[in-house]
């Protein structure tokens, strides 16, 4: 911190002292800010465009297989699947902004899926075989169960893919149009951030979403904070089951083999938004803010969260049911909800509140 | 004191009938809010269109809905659950005129209303022993003396409306027990059955009460409101898996069953299985229902139950209908208040002019100054 800043931050708290009698620090817009900018420029910025080039092969690379069905157009067209998912994974957190519109992130993976109607309604298309269902047209229309990576991962992921593909062909044809529709979206919420991005770079605003950068850091720190107890409960949890009956199919994308993948890479995705941000990020503030044990204990909790997740065979969807598995799983739900609560701390010693209404309401 | 007997208290609804939208034509609308200042403080705020503060009023506790006096310049703020306060505000003078406290053994649940002439201030409360609801009458003329009180026909009673015939009070029963030495958790989810209930003010008699089908037993019935036609719009709250995807909105009519509707899948996910607050417009034909964990509100027809539109509110729950059709005041937790036309799908945010960051709660309530 430069000595300018160091001054004006202290006038600041002592104005702040005489006038409001607040535990929490006052943390500077300019502050804020610098952290909004990380975000944006380190973490979803890159993570937008590697999801947007990430559908890009994999539109191609279905081409390719529907051009030439065979074995190892299947294999690269399920690799390229895994690499979009991945990317989709270490954005999953962001549900703000441009992947709000039209709903963009319940249409790129409806999921969790509890009446199966991503199945349901994809055998009808694939039985119906009709052209239109092909086209951009039916896409703005059709139910979000069957215009993203689920209804993909049913048709490259079901057993006998190839000789399904070959047998009748508009289940590639409809793949395609499904990974096309997918480089609509990624490609257009990648787009539309870079002009987005403005939201995060102003101190004060009239007229924009957020009235200040803290404000908008906000935003960034619900990322941070909320997926948590999503992974826990939904990715977890829930596939555990409440009576010791795990249930696989419960497991997010079990068909393609990747649900501790996803994990690893939600739980990766967020250790680089706490703490790998090199211009700043909120583990630097939290030390600036003299709050050193608990930056210093999530950080810590990341890496045992990582280390454990890294000790759990793959793929998950097999060794689910494996009482030293399960016994694993459920010690990483607990970590995820320490490392939830510690984070939950910061809240109030930054002088955020993350909702009001939406969190403590009646 | 006992201010007046039963007996006369019956005989004195009978002339609570005169609207109080007769009593305020052409004068300017203020708004009515519970709020959380950022220094930790509860309050009471009152603003008008243009965001100038007309009322800052520091409560006791957290408050949760605002009852507007019809005539008087009277703003009940209710202690929200398991609060036992009441302060009634003048707005005018600016002072505190009466603290009310709920009776030994009883808590307010966030809601009261004055009846149509303001002889009355009516609230759900919880009978802490029993766990069962209550609607408490108190004599606005006599310092607020609890004059009559009876069951609300279910556990957890929230929001309250009056009919336009000024007899008929409905109740939402949320079903929720929940018992002040245990917080705010919730004691009964696995059996809870809300309801809405329509009782004769008068006699305390339940003249109809629709519970939600047992399929959906778990979706309390929290918030509504009633537009000219007597038509109820329900905002309501899941409190089962996560992962269930029900109807979060529901229409009645008197005599007939509870229609549960829902938005299209996406935005119905995008809820979060949680309305805060439901409001006609001024026509009763559009309803607005904000959705605050989804940093949504929503929008329906009053006729046909069909969804319309959703706009992002970040934290936005309190709704009020403003002097035009169609037109909302939706404030948020993060301190912002909008006017959005449903029509026009456009949003304008207010001004507003406040010494501190204010985080609104979850009501808005329209006052005809």
């Amino acid at each position: 911190m430069s000595l300018l800043s160091i001054t004006r931050y202290s006038a600041l708290s002592l104005v702040f002292l005489l006038n409001a009698p607040i535990a929490a620090a006052e943390i500077s817009q300019e502050r804020w800010l610098k952290l909004n900018q990380a975000a944006v420029n380190e973490h979803i910025l890159p993570s937008y465009n590697a999801l947007a080039e990430k559908s890009k092969t994999l539109a191609m690379a279905s081409a390719s297989l529907c051009a030439a069905p065979s074995e190892e157009n299947l294999r690269n067209a399920e690799a390229h699947f895994i690499d979009t998912l991945n990317a989709w994974q270490g954005i999953q957190h962001v549900q703000f902004g441009p992947i709000e519109l039209l709903m963009r992130n319940f249409t790129i993976q409806f999921w969790p899926d509890k009446k199966n109607l991503t199945s349901k309604q994809l055998n009808i298309i694939l039985k119906n075989q009709d052209p239109a269902s092909l086209e951009p047209e039916f896409f703005r229309t059709a139910s979000i169960a069957v215009k993203g990576l689920p209804a993909m991962e049913r048709i490259l992921f079901a057993d006998d893919a190839l000789k399904q593909i070959e047998e009748n062909p508009y289940r590639c044809q409809f793949l395609q149009s499904v990974s096309d529709y997918l480089v609509i979206q990624t490609d257009n919420t990648n787009k539309e951030w870079q002009e987005y991005k403005q939201e995060f770079s102003t101190l004060i605003s009239e007229e924009g979403i957020y009235e200040n950068a803290q404000e908008a850091s906000i935003d960034i720190m619900k990322a941070q904070v909320e997926p948590l107890e999503v992974i826990r409960d939904l990715k977890i949890l829930r596939p555990l089951g409440n009576k010791g009956k795990a249930k696989a199919r419960r497991l997010e994308s079990w068909r393609s083999k990747n649900a501790l993948q996803n994990i690893q890479m939600n739980i990766q995705s967020l250790h680089h938004l706490y703490s790998g941000l090199k211009d700043y990020n909120l583990f630097q503030l939290l030390k600036e803010e003299g709050a050193n044990d608990l930056a210093d204990s999530i950080e810590q909790q990341f890496i045992t969260i990582e280390t454990t997740l890294g000790k759990i065979p793959t793929p998950l969807s097999l060794h689910l049911k494996e009482p030293k598995v399960k016994e694993q799983l459920l010690l990483i739900a607990q970590e995820l909800k320490q490392l939830h609560e510690s984070l939950d701390k910061t809240m109030p010693a930054l002088g955020l509140q993350l909702g009001f209404n939406s969190r403590d309401g009646d | 004191m006992t201010g007046i007997s039963r007996r006369e208290f019956s005989l004195l609804l009978g002339c609570s009938l005169l609207s109080p939208s007769l009593l305020a034509n052409g004068k300017q609308s203020l708004f009515a809010s519970a709020a959380k200042a950022s220094n930790g403080a509860y309050e009471l705020l009152v603003i008008d269109q243009a965001g100038r503060l007309h009322l800052r009023h520091e409560l006791p506790a957290r408050a949760h809905h605002i009852a507007a006096h019809p005539h008087k310049p009277l703003l009940a703020a209710v202690g929200r659950r398991p609060e036992i306060f009441i302060d009634v505000v003048n707005y005018k003078t600016k002072q505190l005129e009466t603290r009310i406290r709920s009776a030994q053994g009883q808590h307010f649940y966030g809601h009261a209303i004055y009846s149509a002439d303001g002889r009355w201030l009516i609230s759900t409360e919880n009978e802490i022993a029993t766990g069962q609801g209550l609607i408490v009458i108190r004599d606005a003329l006599h310092n607020y003396a609890v004059v009559q009180q009876f069951s609300s026909a279910g556990i957890g009673p929230h929001e309250l409306k009056m009919m336009a015939d000024g007899n008929t009070l409905v109740v939402a029963n949320g079903g929720i027990l929940t018992h002040p030495d245990q917080g705010r958790a919730k004691l009964n989810i696995d059996v809870m059955r809300p309801s809405l209930a329509y009782i004769d003010i008068k006699t305390g008699q339940l003249k109809e009460q629709v519970f939600m089908p047992e399929e959906y037993h778990q979706l309390s019935i929290r918030h509504f409101d009633i537009n000219q036609t007597g038509r109820v719009v329900i905002g309501l709250q899941y409190q089962g898996d996560k992962t269930d995807d029900v109807p979060l909105v529901a229409f009645h009519t008197q005599g007939q069953p509870l229609a549960l509707v829902r938005a299209p899948i996406s935005t119905n996910m995008a809820m979060k299985q949680y309305c805060g607050s439901a409001r006609f417009d001024k026509s009763g034909k559009v309803a607005a229902i904000s959705a605050p964990r989804g940093n949504l509100i929503t929008f329906w027809h009053a006729d046909t139950q069909q969804f319309i539109t959703s706009t992002t509110s970040r934290d936005g729950c309190g709704l009020a209908q403003t002097e035009k059709p169609e037109e909302f005041l939706i404030s948020t937790g993060r301190g912002y208040c909008y006017r959005y036309n449903c029509q026009t799908q456009s949003k304008h945010k207010i001004k507003l002019n406040i010494p501190v960051q204010t985080a609104w709660d979850n009501h808005m309530s329209k006052i005809l100054a």
